[in-house]
């Protein structure tokens, strides 16, 4: 559409992919071909093995596989209960309300993430709070980090939904709790699903508040990988990496499958 | 602008086709736009008429066929060399620019000396009637005067060729008749001035351009004035499609001038004819009378519309419903009544079966 | 019918957007009472402890005197200085880069787009400290480049040792949030109608002109938001920094976690919370105003 000349378009393309593969997908490749390999130093590697994998999904490496996936259910289901909440509370208020919810809300996405994790460990490491040293400290600050997401991707569907549906529902006679419960909730189960799978995504991979904070006996996937390559074992912290994207992307393939099966149009 | 256009050039199409994917949207087309004509390029969407205008301005590359402009041949040029007007439905202001900024954009781009340009843009907007708008933004106009405003800015860069993309069908319908005028007053102002202006409005057509061609499924069906398209079509497409028309199939008896519909005889100009051949005859709804006369023919009344200064009745006759547009009538029959309709011999146009068009209507 | 219907509620409603009858009144205000208390419990009360710490030194009491150490000491120093100069240097990197690729995708469409857009959103939903993992096979002191010089040369030990400086964190961070600028941009493309760059280009403008009159002006507030989002979540990188294992690389987030976790020190990590709190949270503040007012 901008370059019209054939040659033209294979420079741009070319450039494109110059750019594109080494800086996006050799990354990934190099991280996948890495956990199949025993040795890496020229420019191929070498000693194709899974050994790696045996110790990515046994043992300790398990536990973290479990520990995150439960970690980022929980945090994913309460930061759409708790996100969703305000935004549909948010979307029945005033302008100046609806600004000031919109902040208050999005205010955990700009305080860097370890300071969130500071904050929870300040908060909640005396009574009557005393929640450090347990499981639950983690899945509450990944909760604190995700809501913002869940709250961001339902609003803005909120603003996107017609406001038809509801006014055809209410001028048929039904009240508002049936309007919420039987239109604006289904029409925004797609919205819903996106966000409960964005939320999942980054509690996966949540590391920063997660070093703050993590017990002995719960440490998720990223603490898992980052304590791999600390002493050296670098292969096996790339086969903890594939299986952590591994996972990431089944959850969100079967989350995209959800959503074009719960939207109407 | 007058004097200082440059020369109307001409667009010639030679035996161009456009194909995406091997789908084929544009079929050997042969057409020849003389200088300072307006030809429209009518047909229903898909027929291939925006793909010829996009072919003409550079942003479909023909598979095969050429593209000349004047003696230029342009098919390998890119747009921005080609000095070509565009104006599309749905106007494409630059919306961060002013008025006289999207006016001027051409001008800037064609590295027009820059002392040049405030006179040249105050000339494009006077042309449309659009100079008291030079500093607003295009959000701040209606739909008419953003498409005064696109003229303006495709006129600004004096093209030889004037390329409108159904320039009217975002407007309703008042304003489209008002911009009708317009761009046919704009026209003799800039008689120099090749326009190729594809729409799907037959009366936009017949109203504005100096020849029609008419386009169905990527093919080039039929070329002629709106007056030759309209009283003598050449297929059944072109009847149908430019104003109404009664499709008759019928057979042509042995005797010349003669031809049998559904066991009526009925006396038309056969022409050339051969007796034996299935062939249609076309007979435009306003041509049919009400009543005995030539060629009468006796069906039921199916329906009666009321359009104002004119009724519409719709007869069956032998399982073909014939349409009948009457100047309002006193009396109408009523449903199920048995009517006499009827039309002149000379005011019928039989049309061979498959008959095509052949093409080779240069100029 | 339904249209006519809902027309003339909307056009009956006051405000801005079309809502049914929806009065403002106590009840709306009760409903958004639970979720703003969550909140308030496990978030801004938090942030106030951590501010209140803040202020009070190890001696007891309340004092200013912690932001007075830790401002004069030559490590926050640094990390301030070197926070700073990678955000914007990766934020400038990712525009630039997030601008032509966005750009390739949206105007010089190739078989495979959707893909390598579909991919750029799988990308985003990684963790950060991959890249860096990545990044440690490919140019660490024993990796595929380095071991391909010595290879090729016989040197003993080979040129890339720029992983454990800045330079690496900028190439990471430069990587990993490109994507961050490359969506929105992707979608405002998606809304500009491309008959204006026909037009513009039958007109007699080349690419660069349109690139720069037509595209650039349309695709500001998208750089703009995209920009100020990657400047901020570039202050509060983490993981990528924490996985170079550089010394000589300390961010204010890293010197959070040092002093709080490593050195038991919280009076002093609370500070330099404060500290980063404030420029983020400040910047993302001029980022939602500037969003808002482009309307992005």
């Amino acid at each position: 559409m901008l370059v019209h000349s054939r040659t033209g378009k294979w420079a741009t393309w070319a450039v494109f992919f110059l750019l594109f593969v080494p800086l996006f997908a050799v990354p990934l490749l190099v991280i996948v071909a890495a956990s199949f390999t025993t040795n890496w130093s020229g420019a191929f590697p070498s000693g194709p093995t899974s050994e790696h994998y045996k110790a990515a999904t046994s043992g300790d490496s398990l536990q973290a596989l479990t520990t995150s996936l439960i970690t980022a259910v929980s945090a994913s289901l309460l930061a759409l209960t708790v996100g969703s909440w305000a935004a549909l509370a948010a979307a029945s208020l005033r302008r100046r309300g609806r600004r000031f919810l919109d902040g208050l809300f999005m205010l955990p996405v700009a305080v860097p993430s370890v300071v969130v994790g500071l904050a929870v460990l300040v908060a909640f490491s005396k009574p009557p709070m005393l929640l450090n040293g347990t499981r639950w400290i983690v899945i509450l600050a990944h909760t604190i980090l995700v809501t913002a997401f869940a709250y961001q991707s339902v609003s803005a569907a909120i603003v996107r939904l017609d406001p038809m549906y509801e006014q055809a529902a209410a001028s048929l006679g039904a009240r508002p709790s049936y309007v919420l419960w039987r239109i604006r909730l289904p029409l925004l189960l797609p919205a819903l699903t996106a966000a409960a799978g964005l939320c999942f995504a980054l509690s996966m991979g949540e590391l920063s508040a997660t070093m703050m904070l993590y017990p002995p006996d719960w440490t998720p996937l990223p603490v898992q990988i980052f304590a791999a390559t600390d002493r050296g074992s670098l292969f096996t912290g790339a086969a903890v990496a594939v299986v952590l994207m591994g996972t990431t992307l089944l959850v969100l393939l079967g989350v995209a499958r959800i959503r074009t099966r719960a939207s109407y149009r | 602008m007058t004097g200082g256009a440059t020369q109307g050039s001409g667009i010639r199409f030679d035996r161009v086709s456009v194909a995406y994917g091997g789908n084929i949207v544009l079929d050997r087309l042969d057409l020849t736009v003389e200088p300072g004509e307006v030809m429209a390029l009518l047909g229903p969407s898909g027929s291939g008429k925006t793909t010829a205008l996009r072919a003409v301005a550079g942003f479909v590359r023909p598979v095969s066929g050429r593209v000349r402009l004047g003696d230029r041949d342009v098919t390998d040029l890119p747009p921005h060399k080609r000095g070509i007007g565009m104006v599309v439905q749905q106007y494409a202001l630059f919306p961060h620019l002013r008025v006289r900024d999207n006016v001027a954009f051409g001008l800037k781009a064609r590295k027009v000396a820059k002392a040049e340009i405030p006179e040249r843009v105050a000339e494009a907007l006077e042309l449309v009637g659009m100079a008291a708008y030079a500093t607003r933004y295009p959000r701040e106009l209606s739909g008419g005067q953003q498409q005064r405003v696109a003229i303006a800015r495709a006129l600004a860069i004096r093209p030889g060729v004037l390329l409108l993309d159904e320039p009217l069908s975002a407007l309703d319908a008042q304003l489209r008749s008002g911009m009708l005028a317009e761009l046919a007053r704009l026209h003799r102002e800039l008689p120099d001035v090749s326009i190729l202006y594809v729409t799907h409005d037959q009366v936009e057509a017949l109203t504005l351009a100096d020849r029609i061609a008419v386009m169905d499924k990527a093919r080039l069906q039929d070329c002629g004035t709106p007056q030759e398209l309209y009283r003598r079509p050449r297929t059944e497409f072109t009847a149908s499609f430019v104003g109404n028309a009664n499709l008759l199939p019928v057979t042509v008896t042995g005797a010349t001038g003669a031809v049998d519909f559904a066991g009526h005889a009925l006396a038309v100009p056969t022409g050339e004819v051969a007796g034996g051949v299935t062939a249609t005859l076309c007979v435009r709804p306003h041509l049919v009378g009400l009543g005995d006369g030539p060629n009468a023919l006796t069906g039921t009344l199916a329906e009666v519309q009321w359009r104002g200064s004119t009724h519409r009745l719709y007869v069956d006759i032998h399982g073909h419903r014939i349409k009948a547009d009457l100047r309002e009538l006193r009396e109408t029959p009523a449903l199920g009544d048995k009517v006499t309709v009827h039309f002149a011999a000379e005011d019928a146009v039989l049309l061979p079966a498959g008959a095509g068009f052949g093409g080779g209507v240069h100029g | 019918m339904a249209s006519a219907v809902a027309g003339d509620v909307s056009a009956g409603a006051s405000g801005s957007r079309p809502v049914l009858n929806r009065r403002t009144g106590p009840s709306n205000l009760v409903w958004a009472l639970p979720p703003v208390a969550v909140l308030a419990l496990v978030f801004l009360y938090p942030l106030a402890l951590v501010v209140q710490q803040s202020v009070s030194p190890d001696e007891g009491g309340t004092s200013l005197a912690p932001y007075g150490d830790v401002f004069a000491s030559a490590s926050f120093r640094s990390a301030l200085t070197t926070t700073v100069w990678l955000a914007v240097g990766s934020t400038v990197g990712c525009l630039v880069l997030g601008f032509v690729l966005a750009l390739v995708i949206a105007f010089v469409p190739f078989p495979g787009g959707r893909a390598v857009a579909r991919f750029i959103d799988v990308f985003l939903s990684f963790p950060s400290f991959l890249i860096t993992l990545a990044l440690l096979f490919i140019y660490g002191t024993v990796g595929m480049a380095n071991g391909v010089w010595t290879d090729v040369t016989g040197a003993a030990d080979g040129p890339f040792h720029f992983l454990t400086t800045p330079w690496g964190v900028l190439l990471a961070e430069i990587t990993y949030f490109t994507p961050f600028v490359m969506r929105p941009l992707l979608a405002a493309f998606s809304q500009l109608d491309t008959a204006q760059l026909e037009v513009a280009s039958s007109l007699g403008a080349k690419p660069a002109r349109i690139v720069r009159q037509v595209i650039l002006p349309e695709a500001l507030p998208a750089l703009a938001a995209g920009g100020s989002l990657v400047l901020v979540m570039c202050l509060n990188e983490f993981g990528i920094v924490l996985f170079t294992g550089a010394k000589g690389v300390t961010t204010l987030p890293m010197l959070v976690y040092g002093k709080a976790i490593l050195e038991s020190d919280y009076p002093a990590a609370c500070v330099v919370a404060v500290v980063n709190i404030a420029i983020s949270v400040g910047l993302y503040s001029l980022y939602r105003m500037v969003s808002r007012r482009v309307g992005a």
